[in-house]
């Protein structure tokens, strides 16, 4: 009987034990944690995905966008899909982002402003659990590129 | 000897289950030793500012906005002769109010709120224009050698509050008339009842208006066009309806109706906002700083520099920023004033609904809130960001300005633009005044990893369950601090608590220096309008289980005085602010 007792007693505390082992704080409080959002952060950090948005994209092609990083599944959508595609994939412009001019609208400053900015809206998923970021992406319109659009 | 082991079993079950740890309820949280230290800190900080704040003249109870940290002197505006003054602005003085008041509240001792009474019942009785405006604000203050009303702003300075949100409830306790008379001037000075335009400069001539909010409510000024795109009328003749002036009228106003029982007061602040929030964009959400634009009223031979950036030239932003079209407005803009829009006005906003009925605004914040993050939030390099762009989703990021204009120079390059720690209060408040769950969901996405990016932690899922806070971290800001003890105060989560108190205590360890707090260790003047002594004293107050409703609110910290002064060089006058001219002083700029 006192073995089984010693044994009882031995089990419980393992048991109860367990259960608190993950993490206490200084109140000694059971915290459960929970690694999915720490990756869900980590897939943006980590997974490559912002590499190329550090410099000006000049050739046409796929950017090579993570679709997973540990388990977490990555997705895109673009504002601007002419440009780049929700797969990734660059299309130089055949024309400049912006005409800048003078105020007088007579002047033309040329090459100021040919450079397309394009954000890509990421949904990150793991278990359940989704969240969202975004890349922007500097994108140079391909050789021979117009620019005739002046708006002011 | 099975008494005893079924004795253990139990005592070793009743300690081990969770639950039983009495020290997570709110109301048995131990005050510790780091928690005597942070209120005796915040003692010492007010209890230095009075008696230095104090001594420089002993004619007045008033203080000056800041205290030089190695003399006690009060800090000094160099006007272009050269001319030192020490100033009191009590517009720029709120939060000491508040944490005077705050103060009281957590020791329990009448000392600190009758020190704040004594300054309010002074500056209330001598300062005051015979049209009920005071004399505080972005270009007026008193001077402290003489007592003398002092103009920063050429002889006659204007009267301007944007967004500093006075302590209306102590004022109403130390003079109810005069208070009153104010918050009606307010509207009287700023607001033009025929042409709906207002004006951030209220002049000092204006005469009072008994009947203020007597004329009938008007049209509104933003109708839509046929496409449901809200119309901007550029019809304001140099009178720029800024929202960080319109959220002062709302906030007098909506003070007014509750204290009086009188709704028209409210009615009107209710169209003013109305405004603000039909000029924003239909389909992101995303509002403005700004309902008209200015008319033409220079002449094209002036208007032909681009330099020349007078508003009478019409919007500033379609002339430097032409190159995008219609959209190109200076209520547009979602890279500046940001602040402004989506802070101070948020949080203004979200004082009224909980306390004067607006529930309305709770839904608006949350809309200008999720349209902003949602489009133009974004996390670059480990920081939280901003994407420029205009309230319709156009990016001008990366865009290069052709000439000089009023946004700056030629060749300006539009960057990211920083996140500030202040998002948290607005973003945090809107998602606890927000009533379903499913609502608060997207806010609370973006609010989890603005917070993560903070280096603050994981704070869980929608409503505190499982948070993951980094409980040893080095922050030091008081938006962070508040942000916790809210958290804290609606989930009653003790990681929030735990997280807080490190917060609190490196605050204390950070920033107070030689008997004050200072942004740094460094910075030379110590500024009464700070945060972070009213923030310390809401984290005393929930640890003593003191209701944060019962406790002075942050709302804002953004006074300062503009005008003309002595460049650093000594030669030239400049016109700027105490936040860029005064506050910047270090303790190796003192001799």
């Amino acid at each position: 009987m006192k073995k089984l007792i010693y044994i009882f007693i031995l089990l419980l505390s393992v048991t109860l034990l367990v259960g608190c082992q993950e993490k206490t704080d200084d109140n000694n409080e059971t915290i459960i944690v929970d690694n999915t959002y720490r990756l869900l952060m980590e897939a943006e950090d980590l997974s490559g995905m912002t590499e190329k948005t550090q410099a000006i994209i000049t050739q046409a092609g796929s950017l090579g966008l993570p679709t997973s990083y540990q388990g977490v599944t990555i997705t895109y959508r673009s504002r601007n899909e002419e440009i780049i595609s929700n797969s990734g994939v660059v299309t130089l412009p055949t024309t400049c982002w912006i005409e800048s001019r003078d105020q007088q609208g007579d002047e033309v400053f040329e090459n100021l402003n040919d450079n397309w900015p394009v954000v890509i809206d990421v949904t990150l998923s793991l278990n359940g659990q989704t969240r969202t970021a975004k890349l922007l992406f500097v994108v140079a319109p391909a050789i021979g590129f117009t620019c005739n659009k002046y708006l002011g | 000897m099975k008494k005893i082991v079924l004795g253990l079993i139990m005592l070793l079950t009743f300690i081990l289950l969770p639950g039983f740890n009495l020290q997570a309820n709110t109301h048995g949280i131990v005050y510790k030793d780091s928690d005597y230290q942070r209120l005796h800190a915040v003692i010492e900080h007010v209890e230095n500012v009075l008696k230095y704040g104090k001594a420089y003249n002993t004619e007045t109870d008033l203080i000056p906005d800041a205290i030089n940290t190695l003399t006690g002197e009060p800090a000094k505006w160099t006007f272009p002769n050269r001319a030192e003054v020490p100033y009191v602005n009590m517009a720029n003085q709120q939060n000491f109010l508040r944490t005077l008041v705050a103060l009281s509240n957590v020791t329990g001792s009448d000392k600190y709120k009758n020190e704040a009474v004594s300054i309010l019942t002074e500056f209330i009785d001598n300062y005051q224009n015979v049209n009920g405006l005071f004399h505080w604000g972005g270009h007026r203050a008193i001077n402290l050698d003489n007592l003398e009303v002092q103009s920063f702003e050429g002889p006659n300075g204007p009267h301007e509050l944007k967004n500093m949100m006075p302590y209306y409830e102590l004022m109403m306790e130390v003079n109810e008339e005069a208070t009153i008379r104010f918050m009606k001037q307010l509207w009287t000075a700023h607001f033009y009842w025929a042409t709906t335009d207002m004006n951030r400069h209220g002049s000092y001539s204006t005469a009072f208006d008994i009947n203020v909010f007597g004329q009938e409510i008007p049209n509104h000024v933003i109708e839509f066009d046929e496409d449901g795109m809200p119309i901007i009328p550029a019809d304001s003749p140099g009178l720029l309806p800024f929202v960080n002036s319109a959220t002062d009228l709302a906030y007098a106003a909506f003070t007014l109706s509750n204290h009086t029982g009188d709704p028209i007061p409210s009615d009107w602040a209710n169209y003013l906002m109305s405004q603000y929030n039909r000029a924003s964009h239909p389909v992101t959400g995303m509002t403005v700083y700004q309902y008209k634009s200015t008319a033409v009223t220079r002449s094209p031979l002036e208007c032909a520099d681009p330099a020349y950036t007078n508003s009478g030239c019409g919007d500033r932003v379609a002339r430097q920023f032409r190159d995008f079209g219609s959209i190109a407005r200076e209520s547009n803009v979602a890279w500046k004033n940001t602040q402004a829009v989506y802070v101070d006005n948020i949080l203004m906003l979200l004082e009224a609904a909980d306390k004067y009925g607006q529930s309305h605004f709770t839904d608006w914040a949350r809309q200008y809130l999720e349209g902003y993050l949602e489009y133009a939030y974004i996390r670059v390099d480990g920081r939280n960001k901003i994407i420029p762009m205009f309230i319709d989703g156009t990016v001008t990021y990366g865009y290069v300005t052709p000439e000089v204009g009023y946004f700056g120079p030629s060749n300006m390059r539009l960057d990211y633009v920083d996140m500030p720690t202040t998002y948290l209060l607005p973003i945090l408040r809107t998602i606890l005044l927000t009533e379903e769950d499913e609502d608060k969901e997207k806010l609370w996405s973006y609010f989890r990893d603005i917070v993560y990016t903070f280096g603050i932690g994981d704070i869980g899922s929608l409503g505190g369950a499982t948070p993951n806070l980094n409980i040893d971290n080095a922050i030091d800001d008081p938006f962070a601090l508040m942000a916790m003890v809210e958290l804290y105060d609606a989930t009653k989560n003790p990681q929030y608590l735990e997280a807080a108190r490190t917060i609190g205590n490196n605050i204390v360890r950070e920033k107070f220096h030689r008997g004050f707090f200072v942004q740094s260790e460094i910075m030379l003047y110590s500024r009464l309008d700070m945060p972070d002594t009213l923030a310390l004293l809401t984290l005393d107050a929930v640890i003593r289980g003191i209701p944060l409703s019962d406790m002075p609110y942050y709302l804002a910290d953004t006074g300062y005085i503009h005008g003309y002064l002595l460049s650093d060089d000594g030669v030239v006058e400049t016109r700027s602010y105490t936040q860029n001219m005064v506050y910047t002083k270090t303790i190796f700029d003192w001799e």
